[in-house]
């Protein structure tokens, strides 16, 4: 089924590309790369945060946490290839720019060779990421080795620092540059917030389904709860900074700024603006703020496919302006996401069954499933 | 008569003692159940079937009543009551009014978290409890865990309830006796609270003398009024007499007005009226009449005052055959430079005030000497 959808959905992406143009290709190929990405590095986030403080009720679903990461690999494969994009999307990346004082100034950063050598070396850090994070995790699966909980623990506060830097450098290049007279000095924190948001409710959605499934039979409520008030903090932190950026733009009214948000603000936009602020933060919102809803299975799985759904939207309502007044949205789009999510699923799935469900090897695990809140 | 027992009390060693405890003396239904420990014992409220709290209730009502509480306020203030506009912004727009909800919300919140937790549902103020009398009190804020089977309509089976206790793993047992009466606030607790309030005010007193002796005092903020320029009767670090008022350069003019030359008011008597005689210079002419020559000429310019006769002066009779056909310029000249007790007022009036109280006394003269052609 799963692999039914994505070669059909491949087969619209690739027909995009020559039924209506490199332009709507690249765009969607973008926002699914950067989806990919952004529940990768939230998922690895999760588990580096666990390693940073110490955490113990993290610990019995870090595996799962650490299998979504796995999206990290296809994440850079896609975003690697979306410097074929550059010339098509990125109106610095065109010879006009030369004459447009407001790019021509920003050259020093935005142009092809640097611009690449920064993609690369992201990857590079990203995969070593992983390697170290969720390599020596699954590798402690078997030889129980508490050195290796240590090398995990030592690796966590230098991948803060790439998450950081790497989030802030994606934004600025990948997503602010689509616009490249525009600044934002919060466009990183926003994408970290979407991102680990997005993390989260992937290893919830993964936690919940793991567990339909009887599997994860150990995880009680107490774990849930956790990951649930995660999943709804984190809801609150992305609309606090969406809000901080859109006010601070909308009192200042600087036209260099604030016709990024004029066009997202007009016409048909202005929906998808609208429905960005409802699927994001008010009704995850309020499905959360209840105490039994953060542990509630059911309403865990659907809060968390909304929050995914409305993360793709946030990723569209950045890229998809450039391409015009309109908002586009039919065949494509929808062969595009078929394409990514059954590919994810497919990726997700395999790395599901190898190995054991939780770090059987982690010297803390029984600790963790004693947790209690 | 025996004393009346509010509850007695066992001790347990560990928390998992505790635990293993409450469900037994729960199943026997002795009295009501209360659990002393020295941290968060994690299961006990499952365990002993605590109610659910209402706290996160209240929180939500209270929380969204401060959002639409900001709101309405906001929107009360800015767009209905005082409209201003700032930064050329509409001034019911909702973006401007987000921060203001939600700090709003978070205080209204947090609030009815804390008071709603320390007042409602934790009973306090409370300064003493008969528990704090107790043997036990002494180990279970240390590392002892009690369990407590307290008096229900006060009535408690003491014996019973200490087998029970026993029974169930208590390291021993005690029993506290219902107070003799309700000493809800004890004297040690109201004279501590009082040394503490003395204390603080006499550390926020200090505090407040010493931080303005030490630290300069700042003005918070500079108002427009806190100017370079130099006002009136200000002094001048600039120059040397360090005067801030001079006296103007030789030959300086104030603007719009050039100095009158004349010193005899034939001089003046070719000065003629540059003003027109519209509605606009006669009302123009009756405000400045009405402020500065009507108290002493009269309503009328009859040279009735309506200052009392402890004035003195004799206001010249406007109306006299004189003065019908007196020259404007003579007029003018009276005004700029005064006569006898009439003060020279002209210094305080533009140049087409003076003219335009001319048209004005002009038409009151007329008006008291209509023609018959006039009707
Ligand atoms: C403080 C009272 C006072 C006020 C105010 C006052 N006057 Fe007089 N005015 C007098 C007195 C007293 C005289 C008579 C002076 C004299 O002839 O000794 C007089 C005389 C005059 C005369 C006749 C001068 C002459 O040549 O004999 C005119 C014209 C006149 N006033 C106009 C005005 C006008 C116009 C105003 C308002 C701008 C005014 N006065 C305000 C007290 C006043």
């Amino acid at each position: 089924m799963i692999s039914l959808m994505t070669v059909l959905g491949g087969l619209a992406a690739a027909g995009t590309f020559f039924a209506i143009g490199p332009e709507r290709f690249w765009a969607n190929w973008l926002v699914w790369s950067l989806m990919l990405l952004s529940v990768g590095l939230g998922a690895l986030f999760l588990v580096a945060l666990e390693h940073l403080c110490d955490a113990r009720w993290s610990v019995p679903l870090r595996r799962t946490a650490e299998r979504v990461s796995g999206l990290l690999v296809p994440a850079c494969a896609a975003l690697a290839t979306a410097l074929f994009s550059l010339k098509v999307l990125y109106p610095w990346a065109r010879p006009e720019a030369a004459h447009i004082p407001a790019i021509a100034g920003k050259a020093a950063w935005l142009n092809i060779p640097f611009f690449s050598v920064r993609v690369l070396a992201c990857v590079a850090l990203w995969l070593l990421s992983w390697r170290v994070l969720a390599g020596s995790s699954a590798e402690q699966d078997l030889s129980c080795d508490a050195a290796l909980s240590v090398r995990m623990r030592r690796f966590a506060p230098f991948f803060m620092a790439v998450m950081g830097l790497t989030t802030l450098v994606v934004s600025f290049d990948w997503v602010s540059s689509l616009e490249p007279e525009w600044y934002s000095d919060v466009m990183g924190v926003y994408l970290f917030a979407g991102s680990f948001l997005a993390g989260l409710a992937a290893v919830a959605l993964a936690v919940c389904h793991l567990k339909g499934r009887g599997r994860l039979a150990e995880l009680r409520f107490d774990h849930v709860y956790s990951l649930g008030g995660w999943l709804f903090a984190f809801t609150v932190f992305w609309s606090y900074i969406a809000f901080a950026q859109y006010m601070l733009m909308w009192y200042a009214d600087l036209p260099e700024e604030v016709f990024w948000y004029a066009h997202r603000g007009h016409g048909a936009w202005r929906w998808v603006s609208l429905a960005l602020a409802v699927t994001h933060f008010v009704i995850p919102f309020f499905a959360l703020v209840p105490r039994d809803a953060k542990g509630d299975l059911d309403r865990l799985r659907w809060v968390a496919v909304l929050v995914l759904g409305a993360h793709f939207l946030d990723l569209y309502w950045l890229v998809f302006p450039v391409l015009g007044e309109r908002p586009l949205f039919s065949w494509p789009e929808l062969g595009f996401a078929a394409f990514f999510i059954g590919a994810a699923l497919l990726w997700v799935r395999r790395s599901m069954k190898q190995g054991a469900d939780m770090p059987v090897g982690d010297p803390f695990l029984e600790e963790g499933l004693a947790f209690k809140l | 008569m025996a004393e009346r027992v509010f509850s007695v009390l066992g001790l347990f060693e560990t928390p998992d003692a505790l635990l293993a405890a409450v469900p037994r003396l729960k199943a026997k239904a002795l009295g009501r159940l209360e659990a002393y420990t020295p941290y968060p014992v994690h299961g006990l409220e499952e365990a002993m079937g605590l109610r659910r709290s209402p706290l996160g209730g209240m929180v939500m009502v209270m929380g969204v009543l401060g959002t639409l509480t900001a709101l309405l306020f906001q929107y009360w203030m800015n767009a209905v009551d005082y409209p201003l506009v700032t930064g050329g912004k509409d001034p019911s727009s909702w973006q401007a009014f987000v921060p203001i909800m939600f700090e709003v919300t978070v205080l209204f919140a947090t609030f009815t978290a804390g008071l709603g937790m320390l007042l409602l549902l934790n009973k306090l103020p409370a300064f003493w409890h008969p528990f704090l009398d107790s043997e036990a009190s002494k180990v279970a804020t240390r590392d002892r865990f009690a369990l407590a089977v307290e008096a229900e309509a006060g009535l408690l089976d003491a014996a019973a309830v200490s087998a029970a206790l026993k029974a169930a793993g208590a390291a021993s047992v005690e029993t506290i006796p219902e107070p003799a009466s309700a000493r809800l606030v004890s004297i040690n607790a109201l004279l501590g609270l009082a040394a503490a309030g003395a204390a603080a005010c006499v550390l926020a007193g200090a505090f407040m003398y010493w931080g303005i002796k030490l630290f300069p005092t700042l003005p918070p903020m500079s108002h427009m009024l806190a100017q370079p320029r130099l006002d009136a009767q200000m002094p001048s670090r600039f120059f040397r007499d360090s005067r801030g008022m001079r006296t103007p350069a030789e030959g300086a003019v104030a603007r719009g007005g050039l100095p009158y030359p004349f010193d005899k008011d034939d001089q003046a008597r070719g000065l003629a009226n540059p003003l027109p005689r519209t509605e606009e210079v006669l009302r123009l002419g009756k405000k400045v009449f009405s402020n500065n020559c009507l108290i002493c000429h009269g309503p009328l310019a009859d040279g009735n005052p309506i200052l009392t006769a402890a004035y003195g002066g004799k206001p010249a009779n406007l109306q006299s055959k004189k003065f019908l056909d007196y020259p404007e310029g003579e007029i003018y000249h009276t005004i700029m430079r005064g006569k006898n007790a009439m003060p020279r007022l002209g210094d305080g009036f533009t140049e087409d005030e003076r003219w335009a109280v001319i048209h004005y006394l002009r038409a009151l003269q007329r008006a008291q000497h209509a023609k018959d052609s006039d009707l």
